[in-house]
């Protein structure tokens, strides 16, 4: 999520009231405050709200929520002479192009430090790192319109932002920080976007970097916007959000022709929502009436249609309205959360356990009766534990991850009882006797299932113990039909061992641990254990 | 006083001696010193009886040692045979000389002047024979044996005596008797059902000595929190169900409307596996919302959808995933259930952070159910879990809408935010013929486990210690 700095002096200047008032309304409206500092708050905002990432942005919502300036914000575009054309060579590589020109603009370091985390913030919530939506900000007095946006050769020289030599494109890809940033964006391709004006001076190389040229500060006025992007919905949602900003921020926004089309427009999005449905979902009565000044609390016009309809017009920064009830929660934020009355509906309902649920209780209190205490370990384990250290062939329904964190963590385990003997290791020093269980899930390919396995250690533990051990917990589970049969568990020690049979299926094993498994394991004493698939229990 | 019955015994002989050495008493209690010794310290710590400690030396004789007491030490039997002046050459052809010339000097027996040895006009008899002497009479007190010990002549043996000795207190408790009947510890039966129990003496034991530590087998700490969280779901009337822990793509990303491209789907944030899921009938629909909200008031995430990437598999990431199964395989009014699952992030572990955790997750689907009740449901589950103090923020999670934080009060810690809640979005319960909201709440039980149990490291819930299971009571108040 992004965390936005609220400069307080910028924030109390476009809001119109004091911090505190702000701050104490900001978490109403959706936020958490991460700190608060002398002269600045720190606010996360969720990913759905991206026009809040800006104090221009919280400002105009505030306004809002706080009943200083409601209803619509309107955001005129004029008409200038600045036209960009498209290069069809871009189809395939970064085609989409968003456009505006601010005018008017009276940076402070407050107002350029917010549309510089704007930038950052966009280009990671709706650009998906770069990668769907770069954006770039130019001087507009240091170049020349019409401006063209082309897929360029590859060696292609200009000064980029924070240099003072020139540099081909595959150079600023393998030196400048930014570049080895986001040189994966591109690097495949065999022209590079590239954003120039009417005397071949450069712009930017989107989504890299921009060119020196343009670079903007305290003294610039006049900008022009350049969005590129993969996907048109997401680059026009980002010069709608942008140039509401500047436009909060006291800029007037004019437009730019795009291969004859006139951009951006930054009217609303009209929709017509019903009372009623808003009522069937948040609970609340709610009418024509009552919904208009909720709407405009949230910077929603709004207009009373017949019956219950109402026509609603979204600001063409609130990208997130994608569906009627996006809408309903607006009404319910401005109605106050905590206003709503909670309430339970009257249904009436019986809870019934889930079958496996009921089984591992069950078995739970015969371990916990026989002595056993629970532990509950990790599913994520490795094939060095699970067969390596059990003497044991690994398993082809072993699940193994495709990027795994580390090398402890490979595969979704399919038996217990390493697990368990992991846990006696960590627990070495500890008294003894030491005698645990877990019943839990193991993973087969796609299917999981339950089992459960105990593990005793002490220096009398001996195979007449574990066989009574299992002998009293199937007796427990009533399991009359199941046998005992010679086994050959390699992790067991042979002739003090058995496997636990369903007719002709094997379903669980028993016995002394191998010496070499308890050396391996790092335990000094005789060790016993067990393991059984539950399935058959069910 | 409770004196034991081996106490009452060397009290009773004892009185008759007053003061005698243990071993005789060992005799008359039929027993061995080393425990007459033992139950007379006990008596001597409730100043009953004085014990004092002696020890005696006493000289043993080696073969050697013998057959000089009989025939002279080899300093006597030489310098006897000699006769005025020898010279040294011949002297020390006597077998004994190698000895004996170095005592006979050191006694003055003899002087020894340019090679000849010559006699002094007395020998007489010098420490060491008489010595020698005493200890072969079986006299006590030899004086200065200390060369006979360094000669090999002699052994000494340290003899501890243990004197006992009856106080006046002690006196006293003897006089106004004591029973000398031995204390029964364990009843047997026979003593039980024959009521001869009454006329022993039953042992009394000490609380002053703390008992053995013993510990049952158990629930583990976490395990009973789980359970707590179960029961109170069931009360409320919530059935549960439970799912495999790998997941398509499809239900654990598109069927809640996740966008193909957002962040949360990445390798860096979710484990993929190299297995290929197969779609569910009817996944057009999921792709026709996708695309453009398929017949909702919804404009989709616009453009195309790739089916490919929902038939790719994961370990799923939320329980959400399997509450929208369950949903579709119930579609109709009323559905009350709840999961308790293991999910799974591909998170770097540390103290705070775990690429497995349990997650809760509630779901109630009817019809006229609204946001209140979502509200109601979750006052409810959290006033049962402890929680007295509840409240509700905005949030965003990408399948619900309305959305909504809860926050409970902790002593200490302030508001805590504590699990996330919504109603599913319709762009989520449409495909599946779902016409009724579907209210949910989802809660990382082990969150609350850490604030319960006082937790500073989450892996000690997974890897645990084994101590700290037997010292964590299994009954907390509620």
């Amino acid at each position: 999520m992004a965390i936005i700095t609220l400069n307080y002096e910028y924030l109390e200047r476009l809001t119109r009231t004091d911090k505190d008032t702000i701050i104490k309304a900001l978490p109403m409206i959706g936020s958490d405050i991460e700190r608060l500092e002398e002269d600045h708050a720190d606010v996360e905002f969720f990913p759905d709200r991206t026009d809040l990432y800006s104090v221009e942005g919280v400002a105009r919502a505030m306004r809002g929520f706080l009943g200083i300036e409601t209803g619509l914000p309107e955001y005129p575009v004029h008409e200038s002479d600045v036209s960009f054309s498209v290069d069809p060579g871009l189809a395939g590589i970064r085609p989409v192009l968003g456009s505006a020109v601010i005018r008017n603009l009276r940076f402070d370091d407050a107002s350029i430090e917010s549309v510089m985390a704007l930038q950052e913030a966009l280009h990671w919530a709706i650009g998906r790192g770069r990668s769907k939506v770069a954006i770039g900000v130019h001087d507009l007095s240091t170049v020349t319109p019409p401006f063209r946006y082309i897929a360029s050769p590859r060696d292609r020289q200009f000064v980029p932002l924070d240099y003072t030599e020139s540099m081909t494109m595959d150079q600023i890809l393998a030196e400048h920080p930014k570049g080895k940033a986001y040189a994966g964006i591109v690097e495949h391709f065999d022209r590079f976007p590239l954003i120039i004006d009417a005397n071949d001076q450069v712009l930017s190389f989107p989504p890299i970097i921009n060119g020196e040229l343009t670079r903007v500060t305290s003294a610039t006025t006049d900008i022009l916007l350049d969005v590129t992007g993969t996907d048109e919905r997401a680059v026009q949602n980002t010069v709608a959000i942008i140039c509401s900003a500047f436009a909060e921020a006291g800029g007037t926004i004019e437009s730019v022709t795009i291969d004859g089309q006139k951009t951006p427009s930054l009217e609303p999005v009209e929709r017509i929502i019903d009372c009623n449905e808003c009522a069937e979902l948040i609970g609340v009565p709610v009418t024509p009436e009552s919904i208009v000044p909720l709407l405009e609390k949230m910077r929603f016009g709004a207009e009373p249609l017949e019956g219950s309809k109402v026509l609603v017009f979204v600001p063409c920064y609130r990208a997130d309205i994608m569906h009627d009830w996006d809408i309903f929660e607006d009404v319910a934020i401005a109605y106050g959360f905590d206003r709503f009355p909670a309430t339970l509906p009257p249904t009436f309902t019986i809870g019934t356990e889930d079958p496996a649920s009921r089984l591992a209780r069950v078995v739970s209190g015969i371990a916990i009766g026989l002595g056993y205490t629970e532990v509950m370990p990790f599913t994520l384990t490795n094939e060095r534990v699970s067969y390596d250290q059990m003497q044991r062939p690994g398993s082809d329904a072993a699940l193994t991850v495709l990027h795994p964190i580390s090398i402890e963590n490979t595969m979704v385990r399919t038996d217990l009882l390493p697990m368990l003997l992991e846990i006696l290791q960590l627990n070495k020093h500890r008294e003894l006797p030491q005698r645990i269980f877990t019943v839990g899930d193991v993973n087969e390919r796609a299917l999981t299932y339950q089992k459960v396995a105990g593990a005793a250690i002490h220096p009398a533990a001996d195979f007449s113990e574990i066989y009574a051990t299992v002998d009293a917990l199937l007796r427990e589970l009533g399991a009359d039909t199941l046998t005992i049969a010679a086994s050959d568990d390699p992790a067991f020690l042979a002739g003090r061992q058995g496997a636990i049979m369903n007719g002709s299926e094997k379903i669980g094993c028993f016995g002394e641990l191998h010496p070499d498994v308890i050396v391996g394991f790092d335990l000094e004493h005789p060790v016993i254990g067990f393991e059984i698939d539950l399935r058959s229990f069910l | 006083m409770e004196l034991t019955v081996n106490e009452k015994r060397l009290l009773a002989v004892l009185g008759e001696h007053g003061s005698t050495e243990a071993s005789i008493l060992a005799d008359e209690l039929s027993t061995d010193a080393a425990a007459v010794v033992q139950w007379a310290h006990l008596a001597a710590g409730r100043g009953l009886v004085q014990v004092n400690r002696e020890v005696l030396e006493e000289y043993q004789l080696t073969e050697e040692g013998e057959s000089y007491a009989r025939d002279g030490l080899p300093e006597r039997q030489v310098v006897e045979s000699i006769d005025g002046e020898i010279p040294m050459g011949e002297l020390s052809r006597h077998p004994l000389a190698k000895v004996a010339i170095g005592w006979m000097r050191k006694n003055n027996w003899i002087t020894i002047d340019r090679g000849i040895a010559k006699k002094a006009e007395a020998t007489p008899e010098s420490p060491e024979e008489l010595a020698l002497r005493k200890i072969a009479a079986g006299g006590a007190d030899p004086g200065d044996c200390g060369e006979l010990k360094s000669r090999g002549l002699v052994t000494v043996h340290e003899e501890v005596r243990w004197i006992i000795e009856i106080t006046p207190e002690g006196k006293k408790l003897l006089e106004a008797g004591i029973d000398l009947r031995p204390a029964v510890g364990t009843l047997s039966r026979e003593q039980i059902l024959s009521g001869s129990w009454r006329d022993e003496a039953l042992r009394r034991y000490s609380l002053a000595t703390p008992p053995r530590r013993i510990y049952p087998g158990k629930p583990h700490p976490y395990r009973q929190i789980l359970d707590e969280v179960r029961n109170l779901l069931l009360e409320m009337g919530f059935s549960e169900f439970s799912g495999n822990i790998v997941q398509s793509v499809f239900w654990n990303f598109d069927a809640l409307f996740q966008p193909q491209d957002h962040p949360a789907r990445e390798m860096q944030d979710t484990f993929y596996l190299d297995l290929t899921s197969p779609l569910p009938d009817g996944w057009e629909k999921i792709r026709d919302m996708h695309e453009h909200g398929g017949g909702t008031s919804s404009t989709g995430w616009g453009g195309a959808w790739d089916k490919t990437k929902a038939e790719g598999s994961v370990l799923r990431t939320h329980s959400t995933a399997l509450s929208i199964q369950y949903l579709a395989a119930h579609p109709e009014p009323p559905v009350k259930a709840f999961s308790l699952s293991r999910v799974y992030r591909r998170e770097s572990i540390d103290p705070t952070h775990l690429a497995e955790f349990e997650q809760l997750e509630g779901i109630v689907m009817d019809e006229g159910v609204t946001f209140s009740h979502l509200l109601g449901f979750l006052k409810e589950f959290y006033h049962r879990m402890g929680f007295s103090d509840v409240r509700f923020r905005p949030a965003y999670f990408p399948y619900t809408e309305p959305s909504v934080e809860p926050e409970v009060w902790v002593d200490g810690l302030g508001w805590v935010e504590l699990g996330g809640a919504g109603i599913f979005r319709e762009e989520v319960t449409a495909p599946f013929g779902i016409s009724y909201p579907v209210l949910a709440w989802g809660l990382g039980i082990s969150r609350v486990a850490m604030l319960r149990l006082g937790l500073k490291d989450l892996r000690q819930l997974y890897k645990s210690d084994i101590d700290w299971i037997r010292n964590t009571p299994s009954y907390r108040r509620i």
